[in-house]
């Protein structure tokens, strides 16, 4: 698998056609797509599993799904990296709660209406919601984490924390909410 | 029955997919008739998808790459061997060219199907191969794993927090000639996002530290790591971990924060 061209030197819709041809010319498209995400997808997964060889598990997995089945992506610009990063964040997930797949990756539209396809369009973006994070008071934040990182129901998210069920979803909401609006 | 705005705080964790079970039918039925609230669980997963970025920062093991690689190689062999194979079977009709039309029609649909039927079964050997050789892998996996804990010759050592009272505890289990490093970590202190730990040999020649892979922490403090070192064969006297920026450094940063017990 060679990653030919320089980085970005094709958008992600022009290497997912590449993909979808299975030409000869796929595996590089797909080394291309590799060296642009692998980041973005292993950095989600250890962020969730805490474990790099089961993070290493997810990356493949995830890529082999892109590989086998290119057209369920809808390759309209920027919308890859946020697709690509649910799908580890979600797989991750069932891997710690040691359930099968629970979506089918075809449902999972995502139109973030930022442009993520871009470098450092991204860098700037994860800056701006880590700085949103941060900012973010320590049980809002803490309520997101737990269930969007580790995958915990908002009744098990009250049980560890002694709060209301209602005042854990409220928090979850209010954060991705403050997220929302950093970006608009 | 919930009124909407309740709906929309049960969307977020819906989005996520950490809704109660017995709480999904009565909100994916509301889904169904109020356009609202799918609009605002399109927006939720964007939102969340950005969430998810956040955690970008650590680049995988170039092993990573050979391994993708090496499966990718492997399925474009097995689809090249399948479609040489339907290929076979597709000469067959053209023989049939002299008997009656309706029988050469009716062979014809049979052998659609056949053919069908073997590229669904070649198809399936191919994910089946497939999955064959991720449980032979994480076998191995597993074996080595093993093979370290029973391994008489490897190096057993326990760090604990350079600051004293602190109830962080590292156990490193180190086979120096294949330079494999298992690491667990329990209650270590929490980092900002932009950081991770990293984990250094200390020579036993006194030589500067020599880098290890860096590891990430739950919410609990608790890490995992199995990382082989670029130069096997390095005596240790003991290790070190340091926080570290995300993705790891050649020289540690100072503070040490957790060192070998005593």
């Amino acid at each position: 698998m060679a990653g030919t061209g320089p980085p970005n030197s094709q958008d992600d819709a022009a290497l997912i056609a590449r993909l979808r041809a299975k030409g000869e010319d796929a595996a590089n498209a797909m080394a291309d797509l590799y060296d642009r995400y692998s980041g973005i997808v292993y950095g989600v997964a250890l962020r969730v599993l805490a474990d790099t060889t089961a993070a290493e598990d997810v990356l493949q997995e995830v890529f082999l799904q892109l590989w086998r089945r290119p057209q369920v992506f809808d390759a309209e610009r920027g919308r890859l990296a946020p697709w690509l990063a649910v799908i580890a964040r979600n797989r991750a997930i069932d891997v710690v709660r040691k359930r099968p797949q629970q979506e089918d990756i075809d449902e999972l539209p995502i139109s973030s209406g930022v442009d993520l396809e871009d470098g450092s369009a991204r860098r700037l973006a994860l800056e701006k919601v880590r700085s949103v994070l941060a900012s973010l008071p320590q049980e809002q934040r803490q309520a997101l984490e737990m269930a969007f990182f580790e995958g915990m129901t908002h009744t098990e998210i009250a049980r560890k924390t002694g709060e209301p069920l209602g005042t854990v979803k409220t928090r979850i909401r209010s954060a991705l909410l403050a997220v929302r609006k950093a970006f608009r | 029955m919930k009124d909407h705005a309740q709906f929309a705080e049960d969307l977020a964790l819906y989005a996520m997919g950490t809704l109660e079970d017995q709480e999904r039918p009565e909100l994916e039925a509301h889904l169904g008739t109020c356009g609202e609230c799918r609009r605002e669980l399109e927006a939720l997963r964007a939102d969340l998808a950005l969430l998810a970025l956040s955690a970008t920062g650590p680049q995988p093991p170039q092993r990573s790459r050979d391994r993708l690689k090496e499966a990718i190689s492997e399925e474009q062999r097995e689809m090249t061997e399948s479609a040489d194979a339907s290929a076979v079977y597709r000469l067959h009709p053209r023989r049939l060219t002299l008997v009656p039309a309706a029988i050469a029609a009716v062979l014809a649909i049979t052998s659609l199907g056949l053919l069908l039927e073997i590229q669904r079964l070649k198809d399936a050997n191919v994910r089946l191969a497939v999955n064959l050789r991720e449980e032979q892998r994480q076998s191995a996996h597993a074996k080595e794993v093993l093979a370290m804990l029973t391994d008489p010759n490897a190096q057993h050592m326990t760090l604990v927090a350079a600051k004293p009272a602190s109830p962080a505890h590292i156990k490193t289990i180190y086979q120096k000639d294949k330079g494999h490093i298992l690491l667990l970590a329990s209650n270590l202190a929490p980092i900002p996002d932009d950081k991770v730990y990293q984990l250094w040999i200390l020579p036993a020649t006194g030589g500067p530290p020599v880098p290890c892979g860096t590891f990430p922490i739950n919410s609990k403090g608790n890490g995992m790591m199995l990382d082989t070192t670029e130069a096997p064969g390095v005596e240790a006297k003991g290790f070190a971990v340091t926080v570290e920026p995300v993705g790891g450094s050649k020289t540690p940063t100072l503070p040490i924060m957790y060192a070998p017990a005593g």
